[in-house]
């Protein structure tokens, strides 16, 4: 008497459940994502603890720890950033500016500028801080 | 002689959409996103009062005291030419809070001194309970 064992039936995998996986990081990453341009420098925000959460929207600044300024992720000359900004603000009265200055900007390249956003009608200007702990 | 000739119609095969491609694309899309991304926790602070908000530096029983303090190039805060630390700093402005809550503190930074300690010296003020703060800076006349 022979007994044979019966030819393992070849299940095929199920990419199914590939598919759900890759869509749901996929829908994931796409959520908690903020889409922001970088500055083109380095920029290291000051740590506080006293910050409250950062509104979306709006615009940009960066100021490196040198002074340089940038709108958007992208280099502007300090005479023409008062333009671009004004400009910005005649389309939108309401507009956001963020202040994202390096923690070791000194206060003369961002207080006259906060002056200057200030005279020319901006209303919602924050300044750009971490939390303690978080990664830089 | 009869035949029995039957025609059988072929059954027409299901047109098979195969899932690689969009597996693909996903799979793209999906490295993109978590290449590109870089994830900051960031906060922020107010930088101009907002004008829906009573005005600073009254209050509803009538006008507050004020807290002057100064912040010299080194990033050291100073009350009353006194430089005073963090600490110091904070149990001053509870002593004071506590007699007047709507004490008004005035903080009057050195156009040199880097943003953290301006910072700084914002996060101990806003701990301490203050609710009116400002930040002043001295501007060269013509």
């Amino acid at each position: 008497m022979k007994i044979t064992r019966p030819a393992p039936r070849h299940h095929p995998e199920t990419i199914i459940a590939l598919i759900d996986v890759v869509f749901f990081l996929l829908v994931f990453f796409m959520l908690i994502g903020r889409m922001d341009a970088t500055a083109p420098f380095d920029v290291a925000p000051p740590v506080a603890v006293t910050g409250a959460d950062m509104p979306a929207g709006g615009i940009t600044i960066s100021v490196a720890a040198d002074g340089i300024i940038a709108l958007d992720g992208e280099t502007v000359a300090p005479e023409d950033i008062e333009r671009r900004v004004q400009s910005l603000l005649v389309a939108q009265p309401d507009i956001l500016i963020r202040i994202n200055a390096h923690r070791e900007a000194t206060l003369r390249s961002i207080l006259p500028r906060i002056a200057q956003f200030e005279a020319m009608g901006a209303r919602d200007v924050v300044l750009v801080v971490t939390p303690p702990g978080s990664p830089q | 002689m009869d035949s029995d000739l039957s025609l059988n119609r072929r059954k027409p095969t299901r047109p098979l959409i195969s899932l690689v491609p969009m597996i693909d694309v996903m799979l793209i899309l999906l490295v993109f996103f978590m290449v590109t991304s870089t994830y900051l926790n960031l906060d922020m602070i107010p930088a101009l009062a907002q004008r829906d908000s009573p005005a600073q530096g009254t209050t509803g029983e009538g006008t507050a005291e004020t807290l002057l303090i100064r912040i010299g190039t080194d990033g050291a805060p100073f009350h009353q030419g006194q430089a005073v630390s963090h600490d110091d700093l904070s149990d001053l402005l509870t002593r004071r809070l506590s007699r007047d809550p709507g004490l008004q503190v005035i903080v009057l930074p050195t156009g040199g001194v880097r943003l953290q300690s301006l910072v700084s010296v914002m996060d101990t003020v806003t701990q301490a309970g203050t609710v009116n703060m400002r930040v002043v800076r001295l501007e060269a006349s013509p």
